[in-house]
């Protein structure tokens, strides 16, 4: 490349696409998308769009696999080229986040697989990958513990926190980290006192967290508190979607 | 594992002699007549090369892509193309990832030779340094839905995306004009693949011994039938791949039949992915056009007005040409920073009466997650990329040659008409031609 792109304009605050550090690309979602599929899912965060397939429950867990409770499949497919090592980490990634918010004493010795395709990447993808999983499965009516939001974190040389970083953003960073935060809906809690541990423990804890890079542990916690507050953003936004 | 669950292949006696016993009367589960396709419709991303189709329940995804390498030894001369077909698990219950089974790869294999038999995309125009570098070309094509007929809608996929693929343009230097330089696609405007023609796939399914056949089985419908038959054929009338592999024995008879009804609907389909790839090549143009703005500033001055890019494509495109003339010479003028919100342009209104080109209104106040349908990235370029005029689109040249005029015609009028639009097209046209003369 021949020419120079300007992260964030000096005194200006704002990044290339125009947004502020904690601004979001918009958010879209749709489910019931494919016909064969028990749930399926569309989730667009600007330009990346994930697709989202649930099956399930088949019967029978794959080897090894406690037969004692249901077993959560993942294929993540890019777009081209074939499946390597990044394409594992995030089935692996995926199936740790589905396997803390699945109810799997509900169907033991059985398969629920999720397929993710990814159809156009602009950055954030594992986040919007997550999201969609959770939309998918909401659409299949697997039973669920609470949600898990997913939110891209960007941390910039001078410290910013990008919120939902786009590609070339994301190559510009120093870090890069991916938060899924669990969301419970609150009003289930009301009858909860809020001294106890039940109602405590299902509150916004993280089933997720990945970091590339290097960053400060004061950076990781700040990020982490940006996360937080997104997340719950997006969770309002999907809890309005499902109801619509 | 056990698929017991997921099986859906296993139809129940009842519908089969349900659908067979239609057929016989001519019917159809869904409604349709022997020889009538389902709703198509075609999405073409933002990206080149990408495009989803929807053939009623079927629904796939197809994704060009081009990398340099080295040609095959015995030809040199020619770029390659390969296709990649994969039935994902989400399309359907009995789908496996991993190795791809019978059908998956005869849909990969009658694609290919549609297309490369047939010479419809034209691999000699792909080599940049025979024998050493030249274009291969990649398409990927996801199975998304199986609702029947894979083969049509895949087919219709990848014709779509290779129609809308771009590859980016390379100049070949360097002292043994070995050294291929890669250009981005900011500083030189990626090209299209040749396309002689459009191969288009028409798959039959064939019940009661042969006698009854119909066009685009449903899934249900393949499930039943006794045979299958696919016809690669373009508006010409020229038939690229016949694929009948086993099933029932048919009458040539009938063959000859379907084969007549699958050149009229192979012409209706092309004329329908033509008009899809001429929408998006349209809003590819506007697209483009805003990035040139964006160059050709780099000191801000916000305007008033701000711009419409959704609506009215039909008179953007009279003036697509007019719009071009954005002038380049006049950096202080035009704003950079725009944000996709929707936003209003007029041209013909008294707001925009100072510039005839695009305003944009920064405004990230107003940007919200759920309005804005496009955000665009703002990229400063340095001031280098206007000098390079040696292999420039028109567009350039004819901005650079009129921006003077296109000033002060502005200037002058407030209330302005499709007329003024048309006429500026022929005087550009004019002095086009004057300037190749010279």
């Amino acid at each position: 490349m021949t020419h120079e792109l300007v992260m964030v304009e000096e005194g200006d605050d704002k990044r290339v696409d125009g947004r502020t550090p904690n601004q979001m690309r918009p958010l879209s979602c749709s489910r019931n998308v494919l016909h064969r599929a028990h749930g399926s899912a569309r989730w667009s965060q600007g330009e990346t769009s994930v697709l989202a397939s649930v099956y399930g429950p088949k019967s029978g867990t794959r080897k090894g696999e406690n037969p004692e409770k249901a077993s959560i499949e993942v294929i993540w497919k890019p777009r081209t080229g074939q499946i390597g090592k990044t394409e594992k980490e995030y089935e692996m990634i995926l199936k740790g986040t589905l396997q803390n918010i699945i109810i799997l004493t509900e169907n033991p010795n059985t398969t629920t697989s999720v397929t993710l395709q990814v159809m156009s990447d602009d950055g954030s993808l594992l986040s919007c990958g997550i999201n969609a999983a959770c939309a998918a499965l909401l659409d299949a009516g697997v039973q669920l513990k609470q949600l898990a939001i997913a939110i891209c974190c960007g941390l910039t040389n001078d410290g910013t926190v990008l919120l939902d970083p786009s590609k070339i953003e994301e190559t510009k960073v120093r870090a890069f980290a991916c938060f899924a935060i669990t969301n419970s809906p609150l009003s289930a809690l009301s009858e909860v006192t809020p001294g106890s541990d039940k109602g405590k423990s299902l509150e916004n804890g993280i089933v997720t967290s990945i970091t590339y890079g290097s960053m400060q542990e004061s950076d990781f916690f700040h990020c982490l508190e940006r996360g937080r507050a997104a997340t719950s953003r997006i969770s309002e936004f999907l809890r309005k979607n499902l109801k619509s | 594992m056990d698929h017991r669950m997921g099986n859906v292949s296993r139809m129940t006696v009842n519908e089969r002699k349900f659908i067979e016993t239609a057929l016989l009367n001519d019917l159809r589960i869904d409604g349709r007549r022997p020889f009538d396709y389902r709703p198509l419709t075609i999405k073409l991303g933002r990206e080149d090369g990408l495009s989803e189709v929807h053939l009623g329940q079927t629904h796939v995804m197809a994704y060009v892509t081009a990398q340099l390498s080295q040609p095959y030894r015995d030809r040199p001369n020619e770029g390659s193309f390969s296709v990649f077909s994969e039935f994902s698990p989400m399309a359907d219950p009995l789908f496996e990832i991993g190795r791809p089974g019978e059908s998956a790869i005869e849909l990969g294999r009658v694609i290919d030779r549609g297309l490369r038999e047939s010479k419809a995309i034209d691999v000699e125009s792909l080599s940049v340094v025979p024998g050493k570098y030249v274009w291969a070309v990649r398409l990927d094509i996801h199975i998304l839905d199986n609702g029947g007929n894979l083969i049509d809608a895949a087919n219709i996929a990848a014709l779509s995306a290779l129609s809308t693929f771009r590859r980016p343009e390379c100049t070949v230097s360097g002292d043994d004009g070995q050294e291929v330089t890669i250009h981005p696609p900011e500083t030189r405007e990626p090209l299209p693949l040749i396309i002689h023609h459009l191969p288009v796939a028409i798959t039959f399914a064939f019940f009661n011994e042969g006698n009854i056949s119909v066009i685009d089985p449903s899934n249900h419908e393949e499930i039943v039938s006794g045979g299958r038959m696919t016809v690669s054929i373009n508006t010409n009338s020229e038939i690229c791949a016949i694929q009948k592999a086993g099933g029932e024995g048919v009458m040539s008879g009938v063959v000859m039949q379907c084969m007549r009804i699958a050149s009229m609907k192979a012409a209706d389909i092309t004329k329908e992915i033509k008009n899809y790839v001429e929408i998006f090549d349209n809003e590819r143009t506007l697209r483009k056009v805003k990035r040139h703005s964006e160059v050709a500033t780099l000191e801000v001055d916000v305007p008033d007005a701000s711009m419409n890019e959704t609506s009215q494509l039909h008179h953007i495109t009279g003036l697509k040409n007019h719009t071009d003339l954005i002038p380049k010479s006049e950096p202080n003028t035009i704003n950079q920073v725009f944000i996709g919100q929707a936003s209003n342009w007029d041209p013909y209104s008294m707001k925009t009466s100072s510039h005839l080109s695009k305003h944009f209104v920064a405004s990230p106040s107003t940007l919200s997650p759920s309005h804005v349908d496009r955000v665009v990235e703002t990229i400063s370029l340095p001031k280098l990329e206007k000098n390079q005029t040696e292999d420039s689109t028109m567009d350039n040249d004819g901005v650079i040659s009129i921006a003077v005029e296109t000033s002060s015609v502005t200037k002058t009028k407030n209330m302005l008409t499709l007329k003024d639009a048309v006429d500026k097209k022929r005087k550009m046209k004019k002095k086009m031609k004057m300037k190749n003369v010279k």
